[in-house]
């Protein structure tokens, strides 16, 4: 079964050039090659800078990309006319991160939500209004407040009018901007029930976007690690938690707090602060606060090759070892 | 809405006035009777002549007429040419955004009256003149409105949803954009006209305005002022009609700004007299046995609201033992940042204690006067916050900051102050302290910030610190930075801390002991270990169930937290409890069970069952 | 450093375009100037006096010298002269120029010198008696246009009471005492916008500083009130009233005119408007040039002073 959604080489640069050359230019995402497959959730993992939230824009086709090919279901992004674009803009959604900015305070939920279905033309006027309250059920709201402004719902509501609205079109593929980093703890946990409960029913194929690790994991089949634009590690979820190979990604399941406080005594501590975006280490990016850092990490750039099942950007992956499996959770 | 109903009303009267003036049983307001010149009130002529024989009111109502015309005029062309000029711009950026924004600065550099006079120059006085060039001279304020927005719509996210959902740009212009900034321009349109108003009057007073014998309010002023000595009270009468006005169309204007963009005014409270001269005057518990460093007791905030008051936080008792770590958890709306708030006095005027009591070294903090809480603030007890970016002041260099804090509960000079403020940066982790020390917040990182702000706090030896979500805004590998920072500070000195967080995990790695609130109350407290392996309130077993780690997948709470101004009036939890019964609309006490206290009516059949969290 | 210097740049390109655009209009305007400025009378003028003013303007040249020596005129810092008594126009701004800048000058010292405090004060007390008061007084300053308030000033202190001249002016150096005096009301109808601008945007800032975080940690730190007030209040909210301040740099320089009218101070407003009524181009030129450009410079100090306030500016 092919995949769905091919990127390769993608790269995007901000502020490259300005009218009076004001501004040193950031390179978001660097040479990142991702593949979806059909009704796969695949998590991006990543700290601020890291590009995480670039690259879902450009699998979107909402930022273009400064460099790199993508292919949805086959078709380049380049060579699309202007109807497939339109098209395919039915097939792919995004749900954001803020509950508060992502819906027009001036206009009824039940009116943003059907703007999919208006955009177009899904189905007749008459029938928006059973759409838009089917999709409300959906996603475990009162049909009856379609005709509400966004203040008068919480944080945690709007994100589900959000992921309603997402849906309107009948999307085979969402891209979850960070959907639950603003809401509380008991709020987040019955947002990420609905994407999974969706995504089982739908058989969405599913980018989700997060900085927090173990929300990632129950949702998502694989997961990529992004640091600095790049891809430091790649592969199923459970592998990548359990033996994580690339320093980088041990030192953020380290930092991770766990209820078990296990780790209160074996932090792994990474130095300093991340660089700048727009003046990134040469060679490996990561290797001004890695603790392995040798000389040729200096050297060109690690290809993100196949280890262990998973693939990982680091020369040295083999050297520093495969910890020991993490004690079983409590 | 209600508040624009005067001034709307005010401005349509004078407008209306204006417009019905030829139907008006008015004298001719040309005609000249130099007989009768300067005469004062007559039949016929209610307000007398001027300085031609010609009825004053008569000119006074059509000079109306000619004033708001060019007003209005200039106003509406300004803002359709304007307001097309900025949504192009901001919307298709490129070169036409240059040019529109770049030729509006440059008619932005001639001061309104030279260019009108310059204007008048060229083309002779007259209305025509005056409107064409009062539209070019408020151009620019509607294209930088409508620009500003437009911009700033773009980043929207509910705009890139719509973009995403693949709608045309006409249909995004329309339907999304144009409603979000008709707020603004009415505004600009408002300041526009009112402008006007004032330009033209001054432009006819200067006799370069309205060409004579047409009625102007600057002409008539003008005509008024020569007569002055002979007939003062000529000058007041077109004075106060035009003051008038432009009073009533400032006043729309600050209402419309009101309307369009609300901050709704903090709810506050006078500070009674009793609060501000007795803090003591509420009856004082005693002093709690124990060796606690910090004993809330009971502590009770009321807020006045327009609703009525309410209390966010109710009944709260916490103890931290000496030199541990006691982690305040809960979600929003749990009170938790207003209680330690309040220990600092650091409360906002609309709230105040209405019971309880905060013992810190035999001291109840809460019934101290200023003066002594303020020698405690910043030294015996200190408080780190949840946003370094705004808790720090942006004009002014770190390192005097820190110093700041330092000079204000120690006598050292400045130099001494900034040598130990240096110290301080390296002693939290801050690589090249000196230099640092000479930066500004805006040149630092998240987590360089938060070190500032811990440096502040530790600069006279707290002997108790308050951690209000200090890592919530920052990265994983930061927040893990900070945390041990914070730890080998308590290592050394062995200062308490109260560390409130919403994230469970920061509380199991680092805290002695943990309190769980929730809607105002603590639910639940003790020592972590046990609190979190046995939880015993149905809260907090269903807030560990819902952390996603482990096995099983996190399960949320159904429902909502309630708002103060609805709390339930027995349990506050009850409603989105699983283990609800009739017992619990009594509202349950704070018991104490060996070394935990619970806030649960059913704890004692519910404990039997099993209790191991999943 | 780069950030001003670019700034400067900026401000001088401007300069330049706002000269270039004046010499623009009046050459675009429909209708011979010559023929314009000689038919003041309503008659038709004698062809050969237009012919012979023509070339006295340089009006036959092509555009395109006219606007090179025009330039270089203006660099030169020679004006031309007016049409109406062959005077410099240079010669005439010079002497006059100082004038006009004084009572800017004096205006400006009034509105902040009771703005600020006031706008404090109102902010700290806000909703009592002292902030309604002064509100209303501040609403009622801006509704109130200055050539209304110069002539009632006149109404009442020169008619009235006779307390002081109604207008006219004295040299600093020949009489100090009699300068100030004469200086007064004038100075008080420039201000009295720019009091009420700057009380208001103070009220705003002081109240917004107030809420911010960073205030919150000041007294955190357990400093005294005084210095909270001083160092993170109002010293944070200088920024958004000196924006204001530059924004109503033009209607201050718009309010000399009238205000000089009014009380004959013999700044720049006298041969303005003369020369406007007469036609006179080079003079009108030449005073609008000046002060436009004054006005570019005004608000390059502005923002210059902007930058050392608000360091996050100089980063951009």
């Amino acid at each position: 079964m092919s995949a769905l959604l091919e990127a390769e080489g993608l790269s995007k640069i901000f502020g490259a050039r300005g009218l009076f050359g004001r501004g040193r230019p950031v390179q978001a995402v660097r040479d990142v090659s991702i593949t979806i497959g059909r009704a796969e959730a695949v998590g991006v993992v990543g700290e601020s800078g890291s590009g995480k939230s670039t690259l879902g824009r450009l699998l979107l086709g909402l930022t273009p990309a400064s460099a790199g090919a993508i292919r949805f279901d086959g078709q380049s992004f380049a060579t699309m006319r202007r109807a497939e674009w339109r098209r395919l803009r039915r097939r792919m959604q995004i749900v954001f991160q803020d509950p508060f900015g992502s819906l027009d305070p001036r206009r009824r939920v039940g009116s943003q939500i059907a703007d999919g279905i208006a955009i177009h033309r899904l189905s007749p006027p008459s029938e928006r209004t059973q759409r838009v309250a089917a999709l409300l059920r959906q996603v475990g709201l009162d049909p009856a407040h379609a005709e509400r402004f966004p203040h008068e719902f919480s944080g945690g509501q709007r994100q589900r009018i959000g992921i309603a609205r997402a849906l309107a079109t009948g999307p085979d593929f969402l891209v979850a901007d960070e959907p639950v980093s603003a809401l509380d703890v008991s709020i987040q946990a019955q947002v990420l029930t609905l994407l999974a409960e969706l995504r089982a029913s739908l058989g969405l194929a599913m980018v989700f976007i997060s900085h927090d690790l173990p929300v990632v994991r129950h949702l998502c089949d694989r997961v990529v690690v992004m640091y600095l634009g790049r891809v430091m590690e790649e592969g199923a979820a459970e592998a990548v938690f359990r033996r994580a190979a690339h320093p980088y990604t041990r030192a953020l399941l380290s930092a991770t707090p766990r209820l078990d406080g296990a780790r209160r005594t074996r932090r792994i501590l990474l130095p300093g602060d991340p660089p700048s975006p727009a003046d990134p280490p040469s060679g490996c990016v990561f290797r001004t606060r890695c603790a392995h850092a040798a000389p040729r990490c200096a050297e060109g750039v690690p290809a993100l090759r196949e280890f262990d099942g998973r693939r990982v950007a680091c020369v040295r992956a083999e050297e520093i070892g495969v910890p020991a499996p993490a004690p079983p959770d409590a | 809405m209600r508040r624009l109903a005067l001034p709307v009303a005010l401005v349509g009267g004078i407008v209306l006035l204006a417009l019905a003036a030829p139907l008006l049983p008015l004298a001719d307001p040309v005609t000249q009777d130099v007989a009768r010149r300067l005469a004062g009130p007559m039949p016929g002529n209610p307000l007398g002549r001027d300085e031609f024989g010609r009825d004053v009111l008569s000119r006074l109502v059509w000079g109306a007429r000619s004033s708001l015309a060019v007003a209005f005029a200039s106003g509406a062309i300004a803002c359709a040419c304007g307001t097309i000029l900025g949504l192009l711009g901001g919307w298709f950026r490129g070169l036409g955004e240059l040019l529109a924004v770049r030729s509006m600065d440059v008619v932005l550099c001639f001061p309104p009256v030279l260019l009108a006079l310059l204007a008048v120059t060229l083309l002779g006085p007259g209305a025509a003149t005056l409107i064409l060039v009062l539209s070019v001279l408020y151009l620019p304020g509607f294209v930088r409105v409508t620009y500003a927005e437009v911009l700033s719509a773009r980043n929207h996210d509910y705009v890139e949803a719509v973009r995403a959902l693949g709608a045309s740009t006409p249909r995004i212009l329309g339907r999304t954009v144009l409603p979000n900034i008709a707020g603004p321009v009415l505004v600009q349109l408002s300041l526009a006209v009112a402008s006007a108003v004032v330009l033209e009057s001054g432009l006819s007073f200067l006799g370069l305005g309205v060409v004579p014998p047409a009625p102007s309010w600057g002409l008539m002023i003008r005509g008024a002022r020569a007569t002055m000595a002979q007939a003062p009270l000529m000058l007041l009468w077109p004075c106060i009609a035009l003051t008038f006005t432009i009073l009533a169309m400032n006043l729309l204007c600050d209402r419309l700004r009101d309307a369009v963009d609300p901050r709704g005014a903090p709810a506050r409270r006078r500070l009674r007299l009793v609060d501000r001269v007795l803090p003591g005057l509420l009856p004082a518990p005693s002093p709690p046995h124990g060796e606690a460093l910090l004993a809330l007791h009971d502590l009770t905030i009321e807020i006045a609201t327009p609703r009525g008051a309410i209390r966010p936080v109710e009944e709260v008792s916490l103890s931290v033992p000496p030199g541990e770590t006691l982690a305040i958890v809960g979600e929003s709306g749990s009170g938790k940042s207003l209680t330690a708030t309040a220990i600092m006095g650091l409360l906002p005027d609309a709230a105040r204690v209405v019971a309880g009591a905060a013992w810190f070294e035999g001291r109840d903090l809460l019934r101290l006067d200023e003066k002594a809480r303020r020698s405690l603030r910043g030294g015996a007890i200190a408080m780190i916050f949840q946003d370094p970016m705004s808790s720090l002041n942006p004009v002014h260099r770190v390192g005097d900051q820190v110093a700041e804090a330092i000079r204000a509960h120690q006598r050292v000079s400045p130099r001494e102050a900034a040598a130990r403020a240096v110290a301080l940066l390296r002693r939290v982790g801050i690589a090249d302290p000196a230099r640092r020390a000479r930066s500004y917040p805006h040149q630092l990182s998240g987590g360089m910030r938060q070190r500032v702000m811990i440096a502040m706090a530790i600069a006279n030896r707290p002997r108790l610190l308050i951690a209000d979500e200090p890592t919530t805004a920052l990265d994983v590998t930061v927040q893990a930075q900070i945390l041990e920072l914070l730890a080998d500070l308590r290592r050394e000195t062995g200062m308490g801390l109260v560390f409130i967080t919403h994230n469970l995990g920061v509380v199991a790695e680092i805290a002695d002991s943990v309190a769980v609130m929730y809607a105002g109350q603590v639910v639940e407290q003790g020592r972590v270990a046990e609190v979190f392996g046995t939880p015993r309130h149905p809260y907090t077993r269903a807030l560990l169930a819902a952390v996603p780690e482990g096995e099983a997948p996190p399960s949320g709470i159904p429902g909502v937290v309630p708002q103060p101004h609805a709390y339930p009036r027995g349990c506050r939890f009850a409603p989105r409890c699983p283990h609800a019964a009739a017992v619990c609309e009594t509202p349950p006490p704070l018991e104490q069970l060996g070394d935990r206290q619970l806030r649960c009516l059913r704890h004692a059949e519910l404990g039997a069952a099993a209790g191991i969290a999943a | 450093m780069a950030w001003a210097a670019r700034r400067i740049a900026v401000s001088l390109a401007l300069v330049w375009i706002v000269a270039s655009i004046v010499f623009l209009v009046i050459h675009i305007v429909p209708g011979d100037p010559a023929e314009l400025l000689l038919s003041s009378g309503g008659f038709a003028p004698d062809p050969a006096a237009v012919a012979e003013l023509r070339e006295r303007l340089g009006l036959d040249r092509p555009l395109l010298a006219q606007y090179a020596a025009y330039l270089g005129a203006l660099l030169r810092g020679d004006l031309g002269t007016s049409l109406v008594d062959d005077f410099p126009v240079a010669q005439e701004i010079l002497l006059r120029l100082p004038r006009t800048l004084e009572l800017i000058g004096a205006g400006a010292l009034i509105a902040v010198a009771a703005g600020i405090p006031a706008g404090t004060w109102a902010a700290l007390r806000r909703g009592g008696a002292f902030d309604q008061i002064a509100s209303a007084t501040a609403a009622l300053l801006l509704a109130v246009p200055v050539f209304v308030v110069g002539t009632l000033l006149v109404l009442v202190f020169a008619q009235l009471l006779r307390w002081m001249p109604a207008g006219g002016y004295v040299a600093l150096a020949d009489d100090p005492w009699r300068h100030l005096i004469l200086l007064s009301l004038p100075a008080l109808a420039i201000g009295k916008g720019l009091v009420a601008v700057v009380f208001r945007m103070t009220r705003t800032a002081v109240l917004d500083a107030l809420s911010r975080d960073y205030v919150r940690t000041a007294r955190a730190k357990g400093l005294s009130p005084a210095r909270v007030l001083l160092r993170h209040v109002v010293r944070n909210a200088l920024i958004p009233v000196l924006t204001v301040l530059a924004l109503h740099m033009g209607s201050l320089l718009g309010g000399t005119v009238l205000v000089e009218y009014v009380f004959n101070w013999p700044g720049l407003s006298t041969p303005l408007l003369r020369a406007v009524e007469a036609r006179d181009y080079p003079m009108v030129v030449g005073i609008v040039v000046t002060i436009s450009a004054l006005f570019v410079l005004l608000n390059l100090a502005m923002d210059l002073i902007y930058a050392a306030l608000d360091p996050r500016i100089r980063a951009a």
